[in-house]
């Protein structure tokens, strides 16, 4: 009874969502809607139901042929849209990695023996993936019924129906829960697939302009899922097995390398990124979508996943170390010279994947720790984010982050979301601060990675109180305006808002009740782990995050003793402008709401004539370009990477 | 310990309609000569840390409004001290087509230091006289007086009249 | 953890919490004196900080609206919750990170309001604590390769003096407290003279106690990095008192003589020479 309860759980949490998502295809708009709520529903029950159950195992008969024939016609489709596209490099591919799977195919013919290992399981790693997906995946969706609503309306002829957008967005979800339920390798290509797929046709959504990014997006991802099937192979072939278990077990270096790769290009790290750059123009919860709940989530899984127990080659470890660790402070460098609020937001999270991906490389009890933790703080806050910036453009109509000042006034809800959000990013108590904390950590005997990840650090602040300092920027408003929110947005809004707090209350909390269990699970048995780091790893645990907390309430509760309560209108002052201020001089309401400018203080020049003068947010323009410093890190990138490939004997 | 207001009197500096000459003496003031800062005055340009303002110069039409502005966003108790005669008449500007006049038509002053333009060490006596005034002010001993309102600017009739009555002097 | 403090670290607790801004008070006069008779004036008395704090409390509280005091309370919280957790012998590193908390605290406060000065002596402040940072982690990291433990606690087990293991790290440290202390060439973002360039930077818009508030967490700030000078030499409290005096005097000196650069030269500057000093040492104590 156990057994098949898990296995109900496991069909609805990968079929469910591709059923409603035909469902939702089909359906009219009103109903769509509510397939999609209900999918939300269900999808969100049965990821927390099989993350309660015992860790479980589940074998599918015959499941190497349907694995296999889902592959097959998985790829086709590839091949069908590079052919339409007429996209030859990506035909190209998708060839070499059928010819790859069709070879596999005539190996197992010709009675080249496999070890056969179960399909699905679940484990700590996984539940912590599903958990992510099944529930923010599922609260992006419902923003993103009320979000598409007024997107429809303003959107290009070009642009695909809603049916279709739905149907690939909430299939998504499927496929990642199977990707990172699934312990074969065969099942894992397929759903790596898929995904690629489905950000294929969620990225061109609106036709045009978009469609080259989604081309893009497609042509990195296939060589990505080139580099999988290719490690598939070499997998079956050396080592005569298909699983993850069989790898981990068989210590297999190159196979784990190419999955690696993989996991790069999904991931979007350096020299990949452009794609999750490109993939921007998608509408909003797509871009949120994407970033926190599943594809590049997939990435950083798979790095987890494979890595440990291949600390006996500290040289590949190594050098996946320096791409991670490159990656975020490079991305976080090119963040800097941003000034469009999704390429920001897009530049973080590449940059945090890199301190996943680094924290995976180092292999150390308090790294995997810190890569976990940062995995689900980034997920709930990076989807909140991308939640309110899409909220707010289509306010402002602008995605410019000069153009959000005075925007607390205007829609003082969203924003106060947004600065909680973007909090969570970098200041304390809050969870992703807590990580890094762990991550220089663990890095701490590694000088040259060290030295990365303080860069990364400061610039991550760098550009974080850029953008919070504009947002809140505002004047004296006795009441603030009253915003009308879509139902299904704010709902989300609010839930994401509550997760981010709630989580970052208890991030210490969270760390030691399961991120420490689960990294003691992996790194049980391992005799090469020291003393001293298993030391610093506990030290950590009992770090008292209560004192931050209590230093925040303390600041809050003398506050709203001493100024809120207190505060009187006659104590306002208008700001020095060398007395030139072109508002009255004494407070009135009228005069102080009409001065409300987005991002401008206006002034009394010459013949009292009213200017508007402007001071941007520096974005470092006489120390980096942007292209350059792309090229630049993207030469040293596909330089490691070859080092990489050169470690593990495939060159 | 208490009237520490008086031993930390933060100054802003208002040039009105000056000839710089004032400017220059009170600038001296900060000089090792005189040294203001053993007193605990500090010259810092920004009235929202400021206690007193030192204006110099005579009020125009233009910086009227600014004059009282910067009056506006000093934070209570603050004193006001008008250095240099021009601030308490117009001085030689007296007259011009530009020139309301004294700086007590736009803001309350508390204490005119004469001279043309005074001598440091009047000005710092000056100051140390409305360090005095606000010190009191502090106790409440001395209401804060409004700062009269902003349509008073244009010349009334009566001043008009002067006006062109010194301008036929002039012409005579 | 909590439960783990006895009562003596309650007390020592209490004691460095009220002490230190009185600590901080007093250098900040001192300095006030000190360059006035380096420029040949007399200078005001060396408790005139104190004056300074009393007068801002008894002045109006005018503000631009209420999210900015926020922000300034939140500043001298943190700063005060960096004290008790060098007075618990906290892990390093999170005091670092509540030290950087308190001072994006200040930025935001001066970002929040629409006033082109404080919006540039904020941007100014990040650049600072761009140029600065990764020299404050880089010290951490030496005393970890050292000790293996990120403990504050864990320097006062160290058998010699820290000077003599990192050298260059504490020139570059010094630097680093010129650009804290935002003394000249470094005081891009705000300056206690009459630079009035930007006018008063980040704090132009706080008056009255707000303004004394963050007078006070400056003067925790002061006494936090005066602390750790004093631990470079921490076998010997005496040397070591006389190693903040040189480092006090130099800082001094430094302001004395410079005016004030820009803030591109500040990080070009803080970015070579001192951080390859800090990174010259590292190395230096990794290979030992």
């Amino acid at each position: 009874m156990e057994i098949m309860s898990f296995n109900i759980l496991l069909a609805v949490l990968i079929i469910a969502p591709v059923v409603f998502g035909v469902v939702a295809y089909l359906s009219p708009d009103k109903l769509r809607s509510m397939s999609i709520i209900l999918c939300s529903v269900i999808v969100a029950a049965a990821g927390i139901m099989i993350t309660i159950k015992p860790n479980n195992q589940f074998e599918l008969p015959g499941s190497e042929m349907i694995a296999t024939i889902l592959e097959v016609a998985i790829v086709g489709i590839i091949l069908y849209i590079a052919v339409t596209i007429r996209n030859w490099l990506i035909l190209l591919m998708s060839l070499a990695q059928l010819g790859m799977i069709i070879a596999e195919i005539i190996l197992a013919q010709t009675g080249h023996a496999v070890t056969h290992s179960y399909d699905f399981a679940t484990d700590p790693l996984t539940k912590i993936l599903i958990l992510i997906t099944s529930i923010v995946g599922p609260i992006i969706a419902v923003y993103a019924i009320g979000y598409m609503k007024s997107h429809q309306e303003h959107a290009p002829p070009t642009a695909a129906s809603l049916g279709q957008f739905f149907f690939f967005f909430i299939a998504f979800l499927g496929f990642m829960n199977g990707l990172v339920m699934a312990n074969n390798l065969k099942w894992f290509s397929f759903f790596w697939e898929a995904t690629t797929l489905c950000s294929y046709m969620l990225i061109g959504q609106d036709g045009g302009e978009s469609k080259k990014n989604a081309e893009r997006a497609l042509l990195i991802n296939t060589f990505g899922g080139l580099a999988m099937v290719a490690g598939a192979l070499w997998l079956a072939v050396e080592n005569k097995t298909e699983s993850f278990e069989g790898l981990l077990a068989a210590k297999a270096v190159i196979p784990m390398v190419l999955l690696c790769v993989a996991a790069f290009t999904k991931s979007a790290l350096l020299p990949f990124q452009s794609w999750l750059l490109g993939a921007m123009i998608a509408p909003t919860p797509v871009s949120a979508l994407l970033h926190s709940a599943t594809m590049v989530k997939a990435g950083s899984y798979l790095v987890l996943r494979v890595t440990p127990g291949f600390h006996d080659s500290p040289k590949v470890m190594m050098v996946i170390t320096i791409i991670g660790a490159l990656t975020f402070a490079g991305a976080a460098l090119l963040a800097v010279t941003q000034s469009n609020a999704k390429r920001v937001l897009a530049y973080s999270t590449i940059s945090n994947l890199g301190l996943v991906v680094a924290c995976a490389g180092i292999g150390t009890p308090l790294a995997y720790a810190a890569a976990l933790a940062i995995i689900c703080f980034h997920a709930i806050s990076k989807g909140l984010l991308f939640l309110c910036v899409g909220r707010i453009e289509q306010k402002i109509g602008s995605r410019d982050i000069e153009d959000m000042g005075g925007i607390l006034y205007r829609m003082p809800v969203t924003t106060s979301v947004a600065l909680i959000g973007m909090m969570s990013m970098l200041l304390p108590p809050f969870g992703m601060l807590l990580s890094k904390w762990m991550a220089i950590e663990a890095t701490i005997r590694s000088p040259l990675i060290l030295v990365f990840i303080i860069l990364g650090s400061a610039l991550t602040v760098f550009f974080w109180s850029k953008w919070i300092g504009r947002i809140q920027t505002s004047s004296y408003h006795p009441k603030f305006n009253k915003e009308s929110i879509d139902p299904a947005m704010g709902f989300s809004l609010i839930t994401l808002a509550l997760g981010v707090l709630l989580t970052g209350l208890g991030s210490m909390w969270i760390f030691n009740k399961f991120f420490a269990p689960i990294t003691k699970q992996v790194f049980a048995g391992r005799t090469d782990i020291s003393d001293v780091l298993w030391n610093v790893f506990n030290a950590a645990g009992d770090f008292a995050a209560v004192t931050l907390f209590v230093a925040v309430g303390i600041a809050f509760i003398a506050y709203w003793l001493l100024v809120w309560r207190r505060f009187k209108e006659t104590d306002v002052r208008l700001p020095f402008l060398c007395g030139e201020n072109a508002e009255s001089t004494v407070y009135t309401t009228s005069a102080f709401h009409n001065s409300e400018g987005i991002r401008s203080y206006a002034f009394r020049s010459m013949g009292d004539k009213i200017e508007n003068s402007w001071s941007s947010t520096t974005y470092l323009k006489n120390f980096i370009c942007e292209k350059k410093a792309t090229i630049w890190l993207n030469i040293i990138a596909w330089v490691i990477i070859i080092i990489l490939l050169g470690e593990a004997h495939l060159l | 310990m208490f009237n520490a207001v008086s031993k930390s009197p933060w100054v802003v500096h208002f040039n009105c309609n000056s000839c710089n000459g004032c400017d220059i003496e009170f600038l001296a003031c900060l000089t090792p000569h005189y040294d203001v800062e053993r007193f605990g005055i500090l010259h810092i340009g920004n009235p929202k840390h400021a206690d007193v303002l030192v204006v110099t110069g005579s009020v125009n039409n233009r910086n009227a409004r600014v004059l009282q502005n910067v009056y506006n966003q000093i934070p209570d108790p603050k004193v006001v001290v008008a250095m240099g005669v021009c601030t308490s008449s117009g001085g030689v500007f007296a007259g011009c087509y530009n020139i309301l006049g004294n700086v007590d038509l736009v803001i309350p002053v508390d204490v005119f230091v004469p001279g043309c333009p005074p001598r440091p060490e009047a000005m710092i006596d000056g100051i140390v006289k409305a360090v005095g005034i606000l010190e009191r002010k502090r106790k409440g001993e001395i209401f804060p007086t409004a700062p009269k309102p902003l349509c008073k600017f244009k010349p009334s009739e009566e001043q008009s009249a002067e006006k062109t009555a010194i301008k036929e002097e002039k012409t005579v | 953890m909590m439960d783990k403090i006895n009562w003596t670290q309650w007390i020592i607790i209490a004691v460095s919490l009220v002490a230190a801004p009185f600590i901080g008070a007093l250098i900040a006069g001192l300095d006030r004196k000190v360059t006035a008779r380096m420029q040949g004036r007399k200078g005001p008395p060396v408790i005139q900080p104190f004056y300074d704090i009393i007068k801002l409390f008894s002045k109006q509280p005018v503000a631009l609206h209420k999210l900015q005091i926020l922000y300034a309370f939140l500043h001298l919280v943190f700063m005060m919750l960096v004290v008790v957790f060098l007075a618990m012998g906290q892990d390093l590193l999170m005091i670092l990170f509540a030290h950087a908390f308190s001072t994006i605290c200040l930025v935001l406060g001066g970002m929040s309001v629409r006033s082109p000065y404080s919006r540039i002596g904020s941007l100014r402040k990040i650049m600072q604590m761009l140029a600065y940072e990764p020299i404050l982690i880089l010290i951490i990291v030496a005393i970890y390769l050292q000790t293996d433990s990120f403990l504050a606690s864990s320097v006062m087990s160290m058998s010699k003096p820290m000077l003599c293991s990192m050298p260059l790290l504490f020139l570059a440290f010094l630097s680093a407290v010129a650009i804290k202390l935002n003394k000249s060439p470094f005081d891009v973002s705000t300056s206690h003279h009459a630079h009035q360039e930007i006018v008063k930077g980040i704090t132009i818009e706080y008056a009255g106690p707000y303004l004394g508030i963050i007078e006070i967490a400056h003067f925790y700030e002061t006494a936090i990095l005066f602390f750790i000078i004093m631990m470079f030499w921490q076998t010997n409290l005496y040397i070591g008192f006389g190693l903040e005096t040189l480092a006090f005097l130099a800082i001094l000196i430094l302001d004395n003589t410079f005016s004030r650069l820009t803030t591109t030269w500040m990080l070009k500057y803080m970015w070579s020479i001192p951080l390859f000093l800090s990174i010259a040492n590292i190395i230096w104590l990794w290979s030992k």
